[in-house]
């Protein structure tokens, strides 16, 4: 677990860019109250929070968008996964 | 390496926004977190990023036209783990099942494997909260109750020790962590317990170990003298000739556990007035030991 100071560090963001993304949710810390706690994953999602901003010119409506799909795709991901292990277990060899 | 102008598909006349256009245009299609699936796409995307990383820098696409620097020359590949490699986890705070809600609805082996995979995130504990609590000594050896003062919003954590904790233990309070994201259980609280040191006390495991200073006459005379204990004072008897280093044992006044109790073991230690005390100088004038008495013979 990341403490606030290591993640900004670590996910290359300022105290005001953290309140606004936390505020749009596009990251969701561990623990809500203070002091508040950061994971890898956070690192990870900040990292591409920014390739879409500034690689990709993405704005911040089109970014809310596309972190809800690739939500949504992430959890068919793993529904898709588990309904194909079920079936392989099943299924005669 | 490739050619940097290949791997962007631009020419080697390309201004800088057509290179950062060509750029823009692959990443959005070869980023790996929008390629979960595609184990390529990150070399490929490391490829295009490098070759961005030349052609974007006026400096180094000059050197490298100049044939001073080769296409790996400027080489620096994104760094870290994509997000792609955490989001197939489950019970993180992005989990989504909006895109299969209505495939969960049937009563097919589908529906069941969708709504059992989202129920099992649904009823997902909340996260653990951890804590260190100081303990006085004597808290420590006899338990108390403790509040702590948890961190704004939630009220304050009423922590009970039990009676002989040690230093370093963990006491898990269930339920008392972070509330469930979804509608499971919260989480525990998790009280790491560091003992402080007491002025004359020390343990070891369950003995309770103590020095007791006594007089010169308590030592050759014996006597009764009070000697703390954890649990209060106690009234133990010096035997006649006591000396500094002898170790009396005060039976189940240790630590007091389920499986019964420790010890405690008092070191005597014969203390001299720290004040002038004419009478007793006057006495040990006159006081011969017997021939032959000598402390320092073995030496």
């Amino acid at each position: 677990m990341l403490n606030e100071e290591e993640f900004l560090k670590r996910a290359e963001l300022d105290r005001t860019t953290l309140e606004v993304w936390i505020r749009e949710e596009w990251l969701v810390p561990v623990r809500s109250t203070e002091p508040r706690g950061f994971t890898d994953m956070d690192v990870a999602r900040a990292k591409l929070i920014h390739d879409l901003q500034r690689n990709m010119g993405v704005n911040e409506a089109g970014l809310d968008v596309i972190l809800h799909l690739i939500d949504q795709m992430h959890g068919l991901r793993k529904a898709l996964a588990e309904a194909v292990a079920t079936l392989r277990e099943r299924t005669p060899h | 390496m490739r050619d940097p102008y290949e791997v962007l598909g631009v020419a080697k006349t390309a201004t800088p926004e057509e290179i950062r256009k060509a750029y823009r245009g692959l990443a959005k299609k070869l980023h790996p977190d929008l390629n979960p699936g595609d184990k390529r796409a990150e070399d490929r995307f490391k490829e295009v990023s490098v070759a961005n990383d030349l052609l974007s820098d006026p400096e180094k696409r000059r050197r490298y036209d100049a044939g001073e620097i080769d296409a790996s020359g400027a080489e620096k590949a994104p760094q870290g783990r994509y997000y792609r490699e955490y989001a197939g986890g489950t019970g993180h705070p992005y989990e989504s099942h909006g895109g299969f809600a209505d495939f969960a609805e049937g009563d097919d082996i589908f529906a069941e494997l969708l709504r059992r995979s989202r129920e099992a995130s649904r009823r997902r504990p909340g996260a653990d909260l951890h804590f260190v609590l100081n303990v006085p000594f004597l808290d420590a050896v006899n338990g108390a109750t403790r509040t702590i003062a948890l961190p704004h919003g939630a009220g304050p954590l009423e922590v009970t020790i039990p009676a002989g904790v040690e230093d370093g233990q963990v006491l898990r309070l269930k339920g008392k962590g972070e509330p469930s994201p979804g509608e499971g259980p919260p989480g525990d609280a998790l009280v790491q317990i560091v003992v402080e040191p007491h002025r004359y006390f020390t343990r070891e495991g369950d003995d309770i170990h103590l020095e007791l200073p006594i007089t010169l006459k308590e030592a050759a005379l014996g006597g009764e003298v009070r000697a703390p204990t954890p649990a209060g004072g106690v009234m133990l008897k010096v035997p006649k000739h006591s000396n500094t280093g002898d170790v009396l044992r005060l039976k189940g006044k240790g630590v007091k556990r389920r499986r019964g109790a420790g010890d405690e073991l008092v070191r005597l230690k014969v203390v001299m007035p720290t004040e002038a005390d004419p009478e007793l100088d006057r006495f040990l004038a006159d006081w011969t030991p017997p021939a032959g008495y000598d402390p320092r013979k073995g030496m």
